[in-house]
C-alpha cells in the first residue's frame, strides 16, 4: 500500500481519530497532496493540549518583585494553584505591562528543584562551609533562634542583621528589630548604588535615585551606564527609550555613549566615543569648560554649578588622558549645549572607579547648565515616599569600607550573632573583606536563604524565606516614576515547600525571647503599612482600610501622579574638585585594565541560579553558561589567540583562567569579563561555571564613600596551551551580515 | 479571516531579549543547557542575532529579533510528507506534532533557520515541570517545532468573542513576546484588518522590508529599519 493510500484510509477510519486527536477538520476543499494549495484540504491542528485535557481555571493575581532593579508590577497567571507566568502590570506605571528576562524567570525561584525545602542545622562536627546540614522540624528551628536571639542580646551590636536592599516593610521590620533587640541592622546593595545615591546627595540634594524623562529627551549623553540591561531601572528606562527612539510626537531622539565599553546598552547609541576607564568626569569638566570658553551656556551659571573645578581643566590634557581628540570634546558640548532638552547620565563602570562619586558628579551637573534638572525631557528627581517618617526611604548600603569594618568586629568577638536575609556578600565581595573567614569563626550564624549560597553555607542553622511569590510585602521603588508610588506584594500561590516568611520567622522567634515587636505577623505588619497610605489621594480612593486594601491587592500598589518633588536647585550643594582615576597593579606589569561588567540577566551573580537567565546570550558576546575575556583583535593577533583559547588572567590579587572572546569592539587597552558566575555554591545551574571576576578584583575604595571600586584593577594577561568550545549563540548565524543581503537594514534619520 | 502578522521595529529593539525568556515561559520550550549550544542544537522560538559592522574604533553591534516568519508561501510546508507542517487559514504556519515523524526536510527548506528539532526527549526536573503552560503541548524526541504566534492566545481570544457574539479586536491579545518588549518593539496583529496597528505600520512605514523578501514568499513578520545617521545615503531596502 503506498504511503498516501495509507493516509487517506487511516483519515477515514475510526483509527484516524486516534491518529488525529486534537485535530479539526475546518474546511474540506479539494484531495490529499495533489500540490495545489488552494484545492488541498485543510487539517487543522489546536497544537496545543486540546480542551477537554485542562483541568481548572486561570486566575491573575497583581504583586510586586522588589528585587528586579527599580520594582517590577506584575500579574501572574495562577493555574491549578501554580505560577505558570509573568506578565507586566499595564497600570503599574514604572514598567506599564511591560517586563525583563529577570520578571520572566520569577516562577523558576519557586519552582527550582535546588530550592531548601525546610529548615536545616548543621550536622554535628561538619565545618562551617560544609553544606552538610540535618533537617530539622520549624519547632526546633525557632526554638535555636530564639534562644540564639537570647543569648547574644544585651550587648551593643553583638547582633548583626545583614540584609539587601530594603524598604517599606522590610525596612521598617529590621529598624524595629534593630531597636528592641540591640541589633545593628547592614544593608548590602550595589557598590555603584551607594556612590550614585551620594552623587545625587551632593548635586541635587535628593535622596532617591533619578528618572529621565526620555520620552521627551532629544539628545541623551550617557556616561558608561548600563541604563537599558542593568541600571536601577532598565524596563522603566526602555519603555521611555522606545518612545524617545519613535514615540511619534517627537523627532527621534538622538543618543551619543561615553565610555570604555561598547556594552549591550552602548550598542544602540548612534555614536560611541570609546574613553580611557574612569576619565567620564574629566571629560564632563573639560565639555562644560568648551560650553563657558565659547558662551554655549551662561557664564554665571558655570562659575556657581563648577566654581573652581574647571580653572585647571585644560581640554587638550583631558583628550590625552580619556582618549578622545579635543575635537570630539568640543562636539559633545556643542551638541549637548544646543540640542535640547539634553540629559546627561553617568553610571556603571563611571562609578566604579576610585574617583567614581567626582565623576558622577561632575556628568550629572552637566545637566544645571543646560537647565534639564526637573523640567519636560530632563533628568526627573523623585519625591520622598509617601509612607510616614517612620517607615524609612531606600537608603545607601554599606561601604566596603566599612564591610571591612564590620569584618574585624565579628573576627573580634564584638558580634556574637550574624543574621543574614536576602544577600550573599561573601560572592559579591573580594577575599580581602575578610568577611567570609569572619563568617567561618563567628560565635553564631543563622540564615534565612531560600538556596545555598556562598554566603549561607557559613550558617548553622539555616531558616528558608518564602520566595517573593508567596510572600506579603511593600515596597518603595527607587527610582520612582516622578512621583511617589508603592509597591504591593502579596502571595500568588502556596508555598511549594516547607518555607516561612522572613517577618513571621523574626517575629515569633523575637517574641520567645522576649523581644517585643509592634505586630504579630508579616500580614499584619503590611495591613498597618497600608493603612498609612488611606487617605492620600492618588488612585485608590477608598477611605475604608478593608476597601482599600482589597483595591491596592487587584491594583498592585499604589501611586500619586499629582504629587511630584520639591523644586529642583539650580547649583551642586557641594562643590566638585577634579579627581583622576587610580589603578592597582603597575602598567608595566600589568598593561590590561581590567573591566567587569554586570551581566545582563545574572546581574552581579544574584540570578544565577535560574536556567533561563544562564541560556540567555550576553547581547554582545552571545555566550552562555560561562564566564570569558573579552579582547581586540589586535590584542588577540598579539597573544596568538583565538575564540576558545585559554589565557590566565593575573592581577594583583590573583589569576583565574578563561577563554577567550575575540570583540571587535573591546579597547586594545581593556580585558572584558562578565559578572555572574564562579559560583561554589548556589544550585546545580550555577556551582562550577566559569569565575567570579570579583575574586582578582584589588580592593581598591572610591576615595569619599569607601565603596569597593571594582573597575579599578588591571591585569596581564598570558597565553596557556589550551582551547575550549565557548559556548555561545554566534556560530548558529556569521557575526556579520554579507554586504549583498543585509538582515538589518538601516536608513538615515529624516532630518539628517 | 484573518492573517496575523508582526511587525518588529529595529530603531526601538535594544537587544534585552525580554521577548526570548517571554516565549520560553510560555511555550514549554526545553532549558537551553551548554550542551545544546555546542551541538548548535539550542531552541529559541524567538531569538536575537547581532551582527557585527566595521572595525575598531569605527565598530557598531545590531540585534534583530527573528521568530518564524509565518511565510504565505512557506518553503517548508510542501516538502513535509506527512503534512505535519501546513497553512493554517488564518496565515500561520503549523507544525502538527502528533503527525511530524522528524524528517527535517521543512528544516532544511528554511531560510531563516527558525525551525527546531527535538533530538532528545526534552526533560524538566520534576519541580520545574509544574511551571510549565498546561495549554502548550510538550514536544516529544523526533519531532520538530517552531514559533505558533502562541496559537493559544489566538484560539483563546477567539472562543471568548465567539461566545459573545463578536469579532476578535485588535490589540485584544498579542503574543507572549510582544507582551513582554518593554520597547515596544514587537507589535503583534491582523494584517488584513487595515485598522490594526500592524496593518498601519506595514503599510505606511517608509522603513518597512522584510527578511529576505526576495524569495517570494510573503512573510508575514515585517521589519522596520534601523535608524542610523551613519547610514550610507544609498542604503535602499534591497531584497
Amino acid at each position: 500500500m503506498r504511503r498516501r493510500d495509507f493516509l487517506k484510509l487511516v483519515a477515514a477510519s475510526g483509527a484516524g481519530s486516534v491518529v488525529f486527536t486534537g485535530c479539526q477538520v475546518t474546511e474540506w476543499a479539494g484531495t490529499w497532496g495533489d500540490g495545489n494549495p488552494s484545492r488541498e484540504f485543510k487539517i487543522q491542528s489546536p497544537v496545543m493540549n486540546p480542551e477537554d485535557m485542562q483541568y481548572g481555571r486561570d486566575a491573575y493575581f497583581a504583586t510586586v518583585y522588589p528585587q528586579s532593579s527599580g520594582g517590577s508590577g506584575l500579574i501572574i497567571r495562577v493555574f491549578e494553584g501554580r505560577a505558570k507566568k509573568v506578565e507586566g502590570n499595564p497600570d503599574f506605571p514604572l514598567n506599564m505591562g511591560r517586563t525583563s528576562p529577570i520578571d520572566q524567570a520569577l516562577v523558576h525561584e519557586v519552582y527550582h528543584p535546588d530550592r531548601l525545602a525546610g529548615p536545616m542545622r548543621l550536622r554535628d562536627g561538619a565545618e562551617r562551609g560544609s553544606g552538610d546540614y540535618d533537617a530539622i522540624s520549624w519547632d526546633e528551628a525557632l526554638s535555636e533562634l530564639s534562644t540564639a536571639l537570647s543569648e547574644a542580646g544585651g550587648a551593643e551590636n553583638s547582633i548583626v542583621l545583614l540584609t539587601g536592599p530594603v524598604s517599606g516593610t522590610n525596612a521598617v521590620l529590621a529598624r524595629e528589630f534593630g531597636s528592641a533587640a540591640g541589633a545593628r541592622h547592614v544593608q548590602i546593595d550595589l557598590d555603584e548604588k551607594l556612590v550614585l545615591r551620594e552623587a545625587m546627595r551632593r548635586v541635587f540634594g535628593s535622596e532617591h535615585l533619578p528618572s529621565i524623562d526620555l520620552a521627551n529627551t532629544r539628545f541623551l549623553l550617557n556616561f558608561s551606564a548600563e541604563f537599558l540591561h542593568h541600571w536601577i531601572s532598565p524596563t522603566q528606562f526602555n519603555i521611555a527609550y522606545g518612545e524617545f527612539r519613535q514615540g511619534g510626537e517627537n523627532p527621534r531622539g538622538t543618543y551619543w555613549h561615553v565610555g570604555p565599553q561598547l556594552s549591550a546598552t552602548a550598542s544602540n547609541a548612534d555614536r560611541w566615543f570609546p574613553i580611557n576607564p574612569g576619565t567620564e568626569g574629566m571629560v564632563a569638566l573639560a565639555m562644560a569648560r568648551v560650553m563657558s570658553d565659547e558662551g554655549l551656556v551662561d557664564s554665571g551659571a558655570v562659575g556657581s554649578i563648577y566654581g573652581d573645578a574647571l580653572g585647571s581643566i585644560d581640554v587638550a590634557q583631558v583628550a590625552t588622558m580619556s582618549g578622545l581628540s579635543a575635537d570630539q570634546i568640543a562636539e559633545l558640548a556643542r551638541r549637548f549645549a544646543e540640542a535640547g532638552p539634553s540629559v546627561a547620565i553617568a553610571g556603571t563602570h563611571a562609578a566604579a572607579h576610585t574617583n567614581g562619586l567626582f565623576n558622577l558628579s561632575a556628568v550629572f551637573s552637566l545637566n544645571f547648565l543646560v537647565g534639564s534638572v526637573g523640567v519636560p525631557g530632563g533628568l526627573i528627581l523623585n519625591p520622598d515616599s509617601p509612607l510616614p517618617d517612620d517607615i524609612p526611604n531606600p537608603t545607601s548600603g554599606i561601604s566596603y569600607r566599612d564591610l571591612t569594618t564590620l569584618a574585624t568586629d565579628i573576627n573580634n568577638g564584638v558580634t556574637q550573632l550574624v543574621l543574614i536575609h536576602g544577600t550573599n556578600p561573601v560572592y559579591s565581595y573580594p577575599d580581602a573583606s575578610g568577611l567570609g573567614e569572619a563568617l567561618a569563626i563567628a560565635p553564631r550564624v543563622i540564615s534565612f536563604s531560600s538556596f545555598l549560597d556562598e554566603t549561607s553555607v557559613y550558617a548553622d542553622l539555616i531558616l528558608p524565606d518564602l520566595t517573593v511569590l508567596e510572600n506579603w510585602g511593600v515596597h518603595v521603588p527607587d527610582p520612582g516614576p516622578g512621583y511617589p508610588i508603592v509597591g504591593l506584594q502579596q502571595p500568588v500561590v502556596q508555598p511549594f515547600v516547607d518555607a516561612r516568611a522572613f517577618g513571621d520567622l523574626l517575629m515569633q522567634a523575637s517574641a520567645q525571647a522576649g523581644i517585643s515587636l509592634p505586630w504579630q505577623s508579616n500580614q499584619e505588619l503590611v495591613q498597618t503599612t497600608v493603612n498609612a497610605l488611606v487617605g492620600q489621594g492618588g488612585n485608590i480612593e477608598a477611605d475604608d482600610p478593608r476597601e482599600f486594601m482589597v483595591t491596592m491587592q487587584a491594583q498592585g500598589g499604589w501611586w500619586n501622579d499629582g504629587a511630584t518633588a520639591a523644586a529642583a536647585p539650580s547649583a551642586p550643594a557641594q562643590p566638585l574638585t577634579p579627581l583622576e582615576p587610580e589603578f592597582a597593579g603597575d602598567a608595566g606589569e600589568y598593561p590590561f585594565y581590567m573591566l567587569p561588567y554586570p551581566h545582563n540577566s545574572l546581574g552581579h551573580g544574584e540570578f544565577a541560579h535560574l536556567p533561563w537567565l544562564q541560556a540567555l546570550p550576553e547581547p554582545i558576546s552571545t555566550a552562555v553558561w560561562t564566564t570569558w575575556v573579552e579582547l581586540n583583535p589586535a590584542t588577540a593577533d598579539d597573544l596568538d589567540v583565538e575564540i576558545g583559547d585559554i589565557v590566565e588572567v593575573t592581577s594583583p590579587s590573583g589569576s583565574f583562567e578563561l577563554p577567550v572572546y575575540v570583540n571587535p569592539a573591546a579597547a586594545p587597552t581593556v580585558a572584558l569579563i562578565p559578572m555572574g558566575q564562579g559560583h561554589e555554591h548556589y544550585t546545580r545551574y550555577a556551582e562550577d561555571r566559569g569565575e567570579n571576576p570579583f575574586d582578582i578584583v584589588a580592593p581598591q575604595i572610591e576615595s569619599e564613600t569607601g565603596a569597593l571600586a571594582w573597575a579599578a584593577t588591571r591585569v596581564r594577561i598570558e597565553k596557556v596551551d589550551r582551547k575550549v568550545r565557548l559556548p555561545r549563540f554566534e556560530g548558529y548565524v556569521t557575526p556579520r551580515q554579507l554586504e549583498e543581503f543585509p538582515i538589518i537594514q538601516v536608513t538615515r534619520p529624516e532630518s539628517e | 479571516m484573518p492573517r496575523w502578522g508582526m511587525v518588529i521595529d529595529l530603531d526601538r529593539c535594544t537587544g534585552c531579549q525580554a521577548c526570548v525568556v517571554a516565549c520560553q515561559a510560555e511555550n514549554n520550550i526545553p532549558i537551553n543547557t551548554e550542551e545544546v549550544f555546542h551541538q548548535r542544537r539550542a531552541i529559541e522560538w524567538i531569538r536575537i542575532e547581532r551582527y557585527w559592522e566595521g572595525e575598531w574604533p569605527n565598530v557598531k553591534a545590531r540585534y534583530i529579533p527573528v521568530p518564524c516568519m509565518h511565510c504565505d508561501n512557506a518553503p517548508c510546508e510542501p516538502v513535509c510528507p506527512v503534512y505535519a507542517t501546513y497553512h493554517s487559514d488564518q496565515g500561520l504556519n503549523v507544525q502538527v506534532y502528533n503527525r511530524c515523524i522528524g524528517t527535517r526536510y521543512c528544516s532544511a527548506n528554511c531560510h531563516w533557520h527558525v525551525r527546531f528539532f527535538n533530538f532528545w526527549e526534552p526533560k524538566w526536573p520534576e519541580s520545574l515541570q509544574e511551571q510549565l503552560n498546561p495549554n502548550v503541548s510538550v514536544r516529544s524526541r523526533g519531532v520538530m517545532e517552531k514559533c505558533t504566534f502562541c496559537v493559544q492566545r489566538i484560539n483563546h481570544a477567539q472562543q471568548a468573542a465567539t461566545v459573545e457574539g463578536r469579532e476578535v479586536e485588535d490589540g485584544e491579545f498579542t503574543t507572549a513576546c510582544a507582551a513582554a518588549c518593554p520597547t515596544r518593539a514587537i507589535v503583534f496583529g491582523d494584517l488584513l484588518n487595515e485598522g490594526s496597528e500592524v496593518a498601519q505600520m506595514a503599510s505606511t512605514s517608509n522603513r518597512a522590508y522584510r527578511l529576505l523578501e526576495d524569495l517570494g514568499t510573503d512573510p508575514a513578520v515585517f521589519y522596520l529599519k534601523k535608524i542610523d545617521p551613519d547610514a550610507p545615503e544609498s542604503q535602499d531596502a534591497g531584497h
